[in-house]
């Protein structure tokens, strides 16, 4: 065991590595972070190199790398060209708006695709079954900026006009610190969610549960008279959410890197938004910033999931 | 295991609304209440009596006060001026901390915190234009109460060219010597060397940014540039005061009461960070902000058919779109203005610029896309005192265009492009045109490829993210290698028509890479003659140096000035704000904005 996790780990680092290098490389070539001062006539040329300068792009690109990998080893995730606030210090700013949103938008998720999909699953077939099989096909397909706008919309703005409780578009200035602000607030960005993710995640566990019934272990339970309910929910679906239980420990990484979309059309101050604002100026410290913290998760939850593994399922042997 | 790790996550969320609450992301400065004697609607027009501090903080908000909220895509990064060259954060500059003076909605130059504009007749500019000596206001405070003097500005010149502090910019201030203060009131900027657009320094206009800073803050100090002041200053000169400002969520300003033309109107501003002009937009319909200051062009269809809900507000900018030919010559000319790559060779002939200028409609352009709402500018410097008044636009005219191209020798091909002979060469007219992604560029560019197929000219845009277009020389950026035909962007004034985007010095090649003459045009009689105007300060004498230059370059279809560029306001009914002008944004007078329930 302790030699597979030491393994994986040092296969963790070089990953991480090859990551950031990627990483890096994309950002830079993406953009050149001065490009909003190149027709600004007020800049002469000679503020444009001094600006180079102190900012180290007028070095080779792989001093510039090594020299972000350096500080990013000892915890120095560096400053944003342009707020000069130090990247660690933006992103615990945003994290834990990212970890509300994302945390309950998996939790509804989770909770109504279970639903759906044992009744899909259930009734196999039948008018219930293929409505909420069209209904998934649609969420799956609808373009999240879409269904974002549209509930905004509908909800927001229609129903304003037409004289009906409404909800926030987001865009207001809102106390954080009152609950039912919060939960307002937070009801159209983790719809727009939850409708794009119910959709995958209830198709699994529909066709999780269908393998599960029929399975022999489920009609010997038949066969002893329990009830259908027992059978159900005592029996079959603790198998059926095994599955589930793994993909939503491997979605959780995710969840730190935050909704771009979302986050934009709800005007939601967390990670998605922090690394697309900057990531549209080039400001590759943020960028590489969020995108190491994302990319380490990613990575550390994989072997943690891996690990668990052995635990939930006996039969699998790390070696 | 699965109960575990259900607690786990509950755990996480907990913790994450547990870390939101605590936050501390918010730094708050703190608020005193209103003075009770003070009328909290009415803007005083006299300085405080026997030059004492109206009060020491920012103005609490009060119950049932008047509150505006505005929405920005883009959230500053540093407010003090000389530190970021961002849009958004100027604007919270002019809210926040003003200079000596400014443009106002008539293009006026009107003073802030100086007393008078400095002029020849009153002694402010000397006989040989070296010397600008600005006189102050009586009894200027600093929002805490301390006095606003002399010393302020000439710190403020230290901290601009001290080499400790990473500014943007220093251009213009490094031309000035010394700047000595006589007394607490007169501040006199000796110049090395004459400097004509000297009004730009200090002050705040359409595009240039200044602001006094104060040395009993940051005196002493040196990295300004990571000075918690220089991102969020809490004491300032302007009608508000930033007093909360939560990085990514919204920042909350309240009146100055020591404001140089007494307390705003309003008793609270906010600004909302918000991803785009569509999430505003939304928010404008329900009301849950005011005003978004950013619209493109492309949003005025879209904003006027929701009026009256929502108030659309269209100035014409000093800015326009502009396309221009590659005239970049490998040889320079007289040995000036060495270009890496050789421009498109059809474009040296004057006839062919003229008939692509000719066989665009640009005035369709501005009827379609802009609505109507601004122009085609007739030269460099639209909407502004330093506009050649006596030029016309030349309107479309197709006919005369393929007469051109006919006369140049370039007839039409099987496949209806013209060809012709170029220095020898066989030369199609066919070439690309590259600018940004921007949708309006995108329309126009489609519009201007349909007008010039008519007249047998293959035009084929190049749409490259604004990072890639304007990138740098290393990274091989289109405009500063050369490596285009023809190209189009917005340009400006800035708000003096100073310009080195003609000198044949600023071609950029290997050896000058930041060059600015992104045309590679290098005409040197061009060249020296917008050198000239920086020879005198007599503003008549330098306006008919510009008015010279601008008939040349027209009269040599250098560049086309496709349209004006307009500044598209969208906002609720409620918020009243004053006029704006091509100079100025609705900011300059932020002190009389008020609200109408």
């Amino acid at each position: 065991m302790w030699s597979y996790i030491t393994r994986r780990t040092v296969q963790a680092l070089f990953t991480l590595l090859i990551i950031t290098v990627l990483c890096f490389l994309l950002t830079r070539f993406s953009g050149d972070p001065l490009a909003q001062y190149a027709a600004n006539p007020r800049m002469s040329a000679e503020d444009k190199a001094a600006l180079r300068e102190r900012l180290g792009l007028n070095q080779p690109l792989p001093i510039q790398y090594f020299k972000w990998l350096g500080l990013a080893l000892q915890g120095d995730l560096g400053q944003s060209f342009f707020s000069k606030q130090p990247v660690s210090e933006m992103i615990a700013q945003r994290l834990p708006n990212t970890l509300i949103l994302m945390f309950t938008t998996e939790i509804v998720t989770v909770s109504i695709a279970l639903v759906l999909g044992i009744l899909s699953a259930v009734k196999q077939y039948s008018a219930t079954d293929n409505i909420i099989t069209s209904f998934s096909f649609v969420g799956y397909s609808i373009p999240i900026f879409f269904s974002a706008l549209g509930l905004m919309l509908i909800f927001a703005v229609q129903f304003k006009e037409w004289g009906l409780p409404y909800l926030p578009t987001g865009a207001a200035v809102w106390d954080k610190k009152d609950p039912v602000e919060y939960i307002k607030n937070l009801i159209l960005p983790v719809s727009a969610l939850v409708i794009v993710q119910t959709a995958g995640y209830s198709r699994f566990v529909r066709s999780s549960m269908l393998e599960v019934l029929g399975l022999d272990y489920v009609r010997t339970a038949r066969a002893k008279g329990l009830t259908s309910k027992v059978v159900l929910y005592k029996h079959a679906l603790r198998n059926a959410a095994l599955p589930l239980v793994t993909l939503v420990g491997l979605d959780i990484p995710f969840l730190l890197g935050g909704a771009i979309v979302t986050e934009s059309v709800y005007s939601w101050p967390g990670m998605g938004r922090l690394f697309w604002e900057y990531a549209q100026r080039s400001d590759y410290p943020v960028v590489l910033g969020v995108l190491l913290i994302v990319s380490t998760a990613v990575v550390v939850f994989t072997i943690i999931t891996d690990v668990l593994y052995t635990f939930v399922d006996p039969r699998i042997r790390l070696s | 295991m699965k109960h575990k790790l259900f607690a786990l996550l509950s755990l996480f969320v907990l913790a994450s609304m547990i870390l939101s609450a605590c936050g501390g992301t918010a730094t708050e400065a703190p608020a005193t209440e209103a003075p009770a004697t003070e009328a909290p609607t009415a803007v005083a027009t006299e300085a405080p009596a026997a030059c004492a501090p109206a009060g020491t903080e920012p103005i609490a908000f009060p119950d049932g006060g008047k509150s505006v909220t505005g929405a920005f895509d883009q959230e500053p990064d540093s407010i003090v001026p000389y530190f970021t060259q961002m849009s958004f954060a100027v604007w919270v500059t002019q809210l926040t901390l003003v200079g000596l003076a400014e443009w106002d909605d008539q293009s006026n130059f009107v003073p802030e915190l100086a007393a008078e504009i400095p002029t020849t007749e009153n002694g402010g500019v000397s006989a040989d234009g070296l010397t600008i000596t600005w006189k102050l206001k009586d009894c200027l405070f600093w929002s805490d109460g301390t006095p606003l003097t002399s010393a302020d500005v000439k710190f403020t010149w230290e901290a601009i060219v001290d080499p400790g502090n990473a500014v943007a910019t220093k251009t213009g201030y490094d031309k000035i010597a010394s700047v000595e203060t006589p007394d607490d009131l007169t501040v006199v900027l000796n110049f090395a060397e004459l400097y004509p657009p000297w009004q730009t320094l200090f002050t705040q206009g359409p595009n240039n940014s200044g602001a006094i800073l104060p040395v009993h803050i940051l005196g002493g100090q040196t990295a300004l540039e990571s000075n918690d002041f220089i991102h969020q200053p809490t004491v300032g000169t302007g009608p508000f005061v930033i007093t909360e400002w939560v990085p990514g969520d919204f920042m909350t300003l309240l009146p100055n009461p020591n404001f140089f033309a007494g307390r705003a109107i309003l008793d609270r501003v906010q600004i909302r960070f918000v991803a785009d002009s569509a999430a505003a937009l939304a928010a404008l319909q329900t009301g849950d902000v005011d005003w978004y200051p950013n619209y493109s062009e492309g949003d005025i269809a879209t904003i006027s058919a929701l009026e009256p809900d929502v108030k659309l507000t269209v100035v014409a900018g000093s800015d326009f779109e502009h396309y221009f030919f590659n005239l970049g010559r490998v040889d320079g000319v007289d040995g000036r203005g060495k270009a890496d790559n050789e421009g498109f060779c059809p474009f040296k002939d004057i006839n062919v610029r003229k008939a692509i200028t000719l066989g665009i409609n640009r005035q369709a352009i501005v009827d379609t896309l802009l609505s109507g709402f601004t122009a085609v500018p007739v030269s460099q410097w639209p909407n502004t005192a330093w506009t050649n008044t006596n030029l016309t636009v030349e309107g479309y005219d197709p006919d005369a265009a393929a007469a051109l191209l006919d006369t140049a020798g370039y007839t039409l091909g099987a496949d209806g492009v013209r060809v012709g002979d170029c220095n020898g060469v066989s030369t199609k007219l066919s070439f690309n045109f590259e600018t940004t992604t921007a949708p309006i560029r995108i329309d126009a560019a489609t519009a201007v490829q349909a007008d010039l197929a008519k007249i047998g000219v293959e035009f084929t845009p190049i749409h490259t993210p604004a990072g890639t277009f304007f990138g740098q020389y290393v990274d091989g950026g289109p405009l500063t290698t050369g490596n285009y035909d023809m190209g189009g962007y917005t340009t400006g004034f800035y708000p003096d028509p100073y310009t080195d985007n003609f000198q044949c010095e600023s071609v950029p090649n290997a050896e000058k890479p930041d060059g600015t003459n992104w045309y590679h045009n290098c005409d040197p009689f061009l060249s020296d003659l917008i050198d000239s105007s920086l020879g005198t300060v007599d503003t008549a004498a330098r306006k008919a140096i510009m008015d010279e230059a601008q008939k040349y370059i027209a009269e040599n279809y250098y560049v086309i000035p496709m349209y004006a560029r307009g500044d598209v306001f969208g906002s609720t009914p409620r918020f009243i704000f004053g006029p704006m002008g091509p100079q100025s944004n609705i900011n300059w007078n932020a002190e009389l904005w008020d609200v109408q329930e």
